[in-house]
């Protein structure tokens, strides 16, 4: 490796070992049951390996009322705090065949794409909430006899100061 | 004389950007890029997401670390994940490798995956400094570049410069309409009292790509001038629509303007 990049010499070695050491499961962002934080009722209606992606579908998000009750319910529940942080919060999780949430799992991220801590004022809200939601409906495949299957779901959330300014997708 | 965008744009997803042709870089005497392209190709059947799709990517960039597409090609299974750093890690060295073919597309996925409005204009207007040719348009085709720009600009508050930028966009020589274009001004004008101008527009998105939206719209047009009998008579056409699923959309994400039920049933109740 280092004969590589000092071989080459355009790039930086870095690059190369931040790919090298990318652990990869069956997919990108799949979310492996951790038993010290996951709701061990959670259950998944087939195997870790059957998770598909809510846009695999084509119908977009599916939650009752769509996107305004998203908006609705966390511009109701969610309250500003005094922090002064900007940046990007996502919560990416899984929703089963029923429409149960669990696996939750928290990023964050600065306005320059960088990782980024949120205050736990925030994080907790807004993780608290986000389990809480009880809309998410199952997605079926018309393709596999309108068999609902379990997906995972994202909301990125776009804080400033202390507020939720705009919540994706 | 406009030409219309086709149907074809709907077709093009973010999975099928094109692999490069690899004969070209061998053309070029660049052996080191042609091993690379060709290392690419493995990847060819499985799933963006997949760990065999990475893994193969990573092959071709251990091949030639300053080949763009590669990075390009693993950023997007992170973006649609909503790994936002992990995805702009992997773009910005597509950038950086080619900034010509991947500044444009860097661009609109801020905007549709991310708001990342300033960002947006930013990337854009550096394209624009950079290239001599059209910038091209976003990355599922909807939208020219200068579209998304002034929906940025729109987003930022600054509606007017986001009416002069579509404006001028539309009489550009050889311009191809975007499926949304006519929507989105026509909600400009209409955010701006423009109500003439409103109208306008909502007619001709009906007559190019008739949709739930612009008789939504064109019905909010009616009750600002008062007239409540053609308000009705547009709003029930914009359920008839909705029901038919004729209504902007996006696998991925919620455009903007975007009508929900929610909004037909307000604008309902603030008729009767």
């Amino acid at each position: 490796m280092s004969f590589l990049c000092l071989s080459i010499g355009m790039f930086s070695c870095n690059e190369i070992k931040d790919i090298e050491k990318e652990p990869y499961l069956r997919w990108v962002g799949d979310i492996q049951f951790d038993e010290e934080i996951d709701n061990p009722d959670f259950k998944l209606c087939y195997t870790d390996n059957n998770v598909r992606q809510y846009f695999n579908f084509s119908k977009g998000v599916q939650y009752k009322g769509e996107k305004p009750a998203i908006d609705k319910y966390f511009l109701e529940n969610y309250k500003p705090t005094e922090s002064k942080q900007i940046g990007f919060l996502r919560i990416r999780f899984i929703v089963n065949c029923k429409g149960e949430t669990g696996r939750f799992r928290l990023k964050g991220m600065g306005q320059d794409y960088q990782p980024m801590a949120f205050d736990k004022s925030i994080t907790d809200q807004i993780l608290s909430l986000s389990k809480k939601m009880d809309g998410w409906l199952p997605i079926e495949m018309e393709e596999m006899n309108n068999t609902p299957w379990d997906y995972y779901q994202y909301l990125i959330f776009k804080i400033d100061g202390g507020n939720i300014i705009e919540i994706m997708p | 004389m406009k030409l219309y965008l086709s149907f074809f744009f709907l077709a093009f997803s973010y999975n099928s950007f094109t692999q490069p042709n690899c004969n070209y870089f061998l053309n070029e005497g660049d052996t080191l890029k042609y091993e690379a392209c060709l290392q690419t190709e493995n990847a060819k059947g499985h799933y963006q997401f997949s760990k065999e799709y990475q893994i193969a990517m990573d092959k071709a960039i251990k091949i030639d670390p300053t080949f763009a597409y590669p990075y390009r090609a693993k950023s997007v299974a992170y973006l649609k994940s909503g790994d936002f750093i992990e995805w702009k890690r992997l773009i910005d060295l597509a950038v950086k490798y080619d900034p010509l073919g991947n500044l444009g597309y860097r661009a609109s996925c801020r905007y549709q995956f991310f708001r990342d409005y300033g960002g947006t204009i930013v990337d854009i207007e550096e394209l624009l400094r950079i290239s001599n040719a059209d910038i091209g348009h976003s990355a599922n085709g909807n939208y020219h570049l200068q579209v998304v720009r002034a929906l940025c600009y729109k987003a930022l508050g600054r509606k007017q410069k986001a009416i002069d930028l579509i404006e001028t966009q539309l009489q550009a020589e050889g311009y191809v309409i975007g499926i949304y274009d006519y929507i989105h001004l026509g909600v400009l004008y209409l955010e701006n009292g423009d109500l003439s101008n409103a109208k306008l527009n909502f007619k001709k998105q009906q007559d190019y790509n008739d949709l739930a939206e612009n008789h939504f719209y064109m019905s909010k047009v009616f009750k600002a001038e008062n007239n409540l009998k053609k308000a009705k008579i547009e709003l029930q056409k914009a359920v008839e629509l909705y029901e038919i699923g004729y209504v902007m959309s996006d696998p991925y994400v919620h455009p903007v303007d975007k009508i929900f039920w929610s909004m037909i049933k307000v604008e309902q109740k603030s008729l009767n």
